[in-house]
């Protein structure tokens, strides 16, 4: 008998994995508003579906590089606007079916359709249609050529094809093809998933589950971490991830951020309307300071991009703006002639590092004689003064992007979907819809340079900082890669060790 | 008597659930900033187009007034609303959140409550002494100290002393009673501390106005123990400004569980009410304060109850 229930219980460890299989428990500071992966545009639910629930054709690796993802391999065509995918073959939904090129044509048409509004859809403007040319091959043909397309494609998971119309289930019921399957989602407590048996890398996900604890305070998550309670604190920022450095059995991996913190100027007002003014203020601001004082150390001054993107970023001494002077700020607002002295009223997002970057933005342009007024705000009035652009000033940060033209043709060119600075710049307008068209890495790559030093000084946002970005995990847990956007793909190969 | 005044209450407790709608309704919508902005983010694709069809398909373009006119109209009829965001049932946001804050005030108020007597009756027979002193001034912090401070002192003493307790969180009491109770205990701490130290020290003055009483020099001279004088005659009359303020306590305590979920990470009503503020969710939010305000005339509806069993004067 006693024999019999040890076989029972090998037999139950067995085939839940192995006995090292466990559940990875993350705590998380603050609860999705849904779980669709085209609809939703908070981090709090990307880190919960993306890599883990979902996949997409393409996916980035921890080099930010583009790599295969469901499609095993595809090709362009010569004039840039037809690509064609090969799909991998045994790629299961969680819900049973087979993955198909059909899945795949319906998940670009749901995101394209303007009744289920995905905020994704700019990023495949390009494309006009999308083919399933046969069970395992995908066409893409574009109006015209567009280079970030790959890119752009790593964001777009891909859904069952049954639900290319319907908005409501995928929000509460995630069915993607990814290593983990969604299991239950308590509302403010926690989302649990689960691995997925059918998963297309079979000795991948090692672990049984994932759980997601939604804890708002930060003490408390770095407490539950102490405790053991919590495996991880996944992309945390330095404030609550440098007083665990030095815990007993906690290990802190870090990298540089694909996000920035920036102060935007509204173009349409005087005297920021002046590409003067806006020089003097980008050197009058010390950044190596700020990243001293606000970010406690943790960050790089930077430009436009990210130096994280290695292979687009102008290194920020290029940009004569960037060395800090203030008499030569000050010569610069003599040369605007504009009247003094200015004052201006700065919104500020209400995140903490935002608000210290804020005020030491403030005492420096106090220096050249630039009175600005912080108004701190609410996140929903500042989100509204933002988009319409009720502002002279503004302080906050943004996501970033992998590729440059995700982030600048929206931001900057003329009409924008974010361009809340209304700037025009009709040269830039030129470049940025080149570097769409460029086929050529290195010309891409040289357009995307111009761009960076036509706007790093003279721009209509001052970029101020690259933040490092941290997880914080028990020694026990390996496999973890830190990634600079932030994904938590490397989950499918997370082991915990006992 | 006890049905006409039953009958009076719920009277008052649907006026003031009218009016606390209005007001909620109103300054929800005051408040700055836009349900729709923040749904669709400050850092996404939005056209005016699609933040105008989503506001049309939530009904927020119509006007005010309107808005509230059809809300109450459903809610008399049973129905709450859906959650602007998930899109649930609100009823069903907030059966899924009730619990643990339900579990939570009365753990902290049996605490608070329950210790306050003893504590206010030995402070009124220590009085003068400098076990007294002590007390008193413990209770005053104990009044000022705020629970969400304390219970984040607590947790890092925790932290520190015994780094492998696991005490965060919440598991409900049907999956795991022993689990549910340990993590229960640090919050309903926090949040009984400042009732605790509120209710001894009213214990202890009310103790001390029944002590100086003639009825009680009777009692003495009768030959009666000092514990009879003081538990049996002293304290029946020194309780009812204790049940009143237990009563308003309970509304406190609701309040302060607010914050307390937020710091020890219990998925309570508290947590729905501040995600709902900051999202303007406003259905979620209007149905959440409705059932704490209901609670909370309810409760002090049972308070005016319990005076008529405590003191034969009432019952007359």
């Amino acid at each position: 008998m006693r024999k019999a229930i040890l076989a029972a219980a090998l037999l139950a460890g067995g085939w839940a994995g192995g006995s090292q299989a466990q559940v990875l428990q993350i705590a998380v500071d603050g609860s999705p508003a849904g779980l669709d992966p085209h609809l939703v545009t908070a981090f709090n639910s990307f880190q919960v579906v993306s890599g883990t629930i979902y996949e997409a054709l393409t996916a980035i690796d921890r080099n930010l590089s583009i790599v295969p993802g469901l499609a095993s391999s595809w090709t362009v065509s010569s004039d840039g606007k037809t690509y064609t995918f090969q799909l991998r073959s045994g790629v299961r939904f969680h819900s049973g079916a087979e993955m198909t090129a059909e899945d795949v044509a319906s998940s670009i048409r749901r995101v394209q359709s303007p009744a289920i509004g995905s905020a994704l859809a700019s990023r495949l403007a390009a494309v006009d249609q999308a083919v399933a040319t046969n069970p395992t091959t995908v066409t893409l043909t574009l109006k015209e050529p567009f280079a970030g397309l790959l890119t752009a494609l790593a964001g777009i998971a891909i859904v069952p094809r049954t639900l290319e119309a319907d908005k409501d289930t995928l929000q509460r019921a995630p069915n993607g093809t990814g290593p983990f399957r969604f299991v239950e989602w308590q509302p403010n407590s926690f989302i649990a998933l689960a691995k997925h048996d059918g998963y297309w890398q079979s000795s991948r996900p090692q672990l049984a589950g994932v759980r997601y604890s939604i804890v708002p305070e930060s003490q408390t998550r770095q407490a539950g971490l102490g405790s053991g309670q919590f495996h991880m604190l996944a992309n945390i920022d330095a404030a609550t991830a440098l007083p665990l450095r030095g815990r007993p059995n906690v290990q802190i991996q870090d990298t540089l951020e694909l996000a920035y913190s920036l102060i935007g100027f509204n173009t349409s007002k005087a005297p920021f309307d002046n590409p003067k003014v806006r020089a003097a203020i980008n050197t009058a601001l010390n950044r190596a300071e700020i990243v001293q004082a606000a970010l406690f150390g943790a960050g790089v001054p930077g430009g436009p991009l990210s130096p994280a993107l290695k292979d687009w970023a102008v290194d920020v001494a290029e940009f004569p703006c960037y060395r800090p002077d203030p008499a030569r700020a000050r010569a610069l607002l003599a040369e605007a002639g504009v009247s003094q002295p200015i004052t201006a009223r700065m919104i500020v997002l209400p995140r903490q590092d935002i608000r210290d970057i804020a005020q030491v933005v403030q005492a420096q342009l106090g220096a050249i004689g630039i009175r600005v007024e912080i108004v701190n705000q609410e996140i929903g009035q500042f989100v509204q003064d933002w988009r319409n652009s009720n502002f002279d000033l503004f302080a906050s940060t943004n996501a970033g992007s992998i590729d440059p033209d995700d982030y600048f043709f929206r931001a900057f060119r003329t009409g924008g979907s974010t361009n809340v600075y209304k700037y025009s710049n009709p040269e830039l307008d030129r470049l940025l819809d080149l570097a769409r068209t460029q086929g050529n890495q290195a010309e891409r790559r040289a357009t995307y340079a111009q761009v960076q030093r036509m706007i790093a000084c003279e721009g209509p946002a001052a970029h101020i900082a690259y933040a490092q970005l941290f997880t914080a995990h028990r020694t026990t847990v390996r496999g973890f890669e830190i990634l600079a956007n932030r994904s938590l793909l490397s989950l499918g190969q997370v082991t915990i060790a006992p | 008597m006890i049905l006409r005044v039953a009958g009076q209450r719920l009277g008052d407790l649907a006026l003031v659930m009218l009016g606390m709608s209005f007001l909620v309704f109103a300054m929800i919508r005051l408040v700055p900033g836009d349900a729709v902005a923040i749904m669709l983010g400050a850092n996404t694709e939005v056209t005016p187009e699609r933040m105008a069809a989503l506001r049309a398909e939530l009904g927020l373009d119509q006007p005010m007034l309107v808005q509230y006119g059809v809300w109450l109209s459903n809610v008399l009829t049973g129905d709450l609303g859906r959650s602007l965001w998930t899109g649930r049932p609100v009823a069903a946001e907030i059966a899924g959140h009730v619990w643990p804050t339900v579990q939570l005030t009365v753990v902290a108020l049996v605490l608070g409550a329950g210790l306050a007597v003893p504590l206010g009756c030995l402070m009124a027979t220590w009085r003068g002494r400098w076990a007294d002193g002590l007390l008193r001034i413990v209770t005053v912090l104990g009044l000022t100290i705020p629970s969400f401070w304390f219970g984040i002192l607590m947790i890092l003493t925790l932290s520190i002393l015994a780094p492998e307790v696991q005490a965060l969180g919440y598991v409900p009491f049907s999956e795991d009673p022993l689990g549910n109770l340990a993590r229960l205990a640090l919050p309903a701490l926090a949040l009984a501390l400042p009732i605790l130290a509120n209710l001894a020290r009213l214990v202890r003055s009310a103790m001390l106005d029944a002590l100086a009483q003639d009825y009680i020099r009777t009692a003495r001279a009768k030959g009666l123990s000092e514990r009879a004088v003081v538990y049996r005659h002293a304290l029946a009359n020194a309780l009812i400004p204790f049940v009143t303020s237990v009563g308003i306590m309970t509304g406190y305590l609701l309040g302060g569980a607010i914050v307390v979920e937020q710091v020890f990470a219990i998925p309570g009503l508290g947590r729905l009410v501040l995600g709902a503020i900051s999202e303007r969710n406003y259905p979620l939010l209007q149905a959440t304060i409705l059932v704490i305000t209901a609670s909370f005339v309810l409760i002090n509806f049972a308070v005016d109850l319990l005076y008529a069993a405590i003191d034969p004067r009432i019952r007359a």
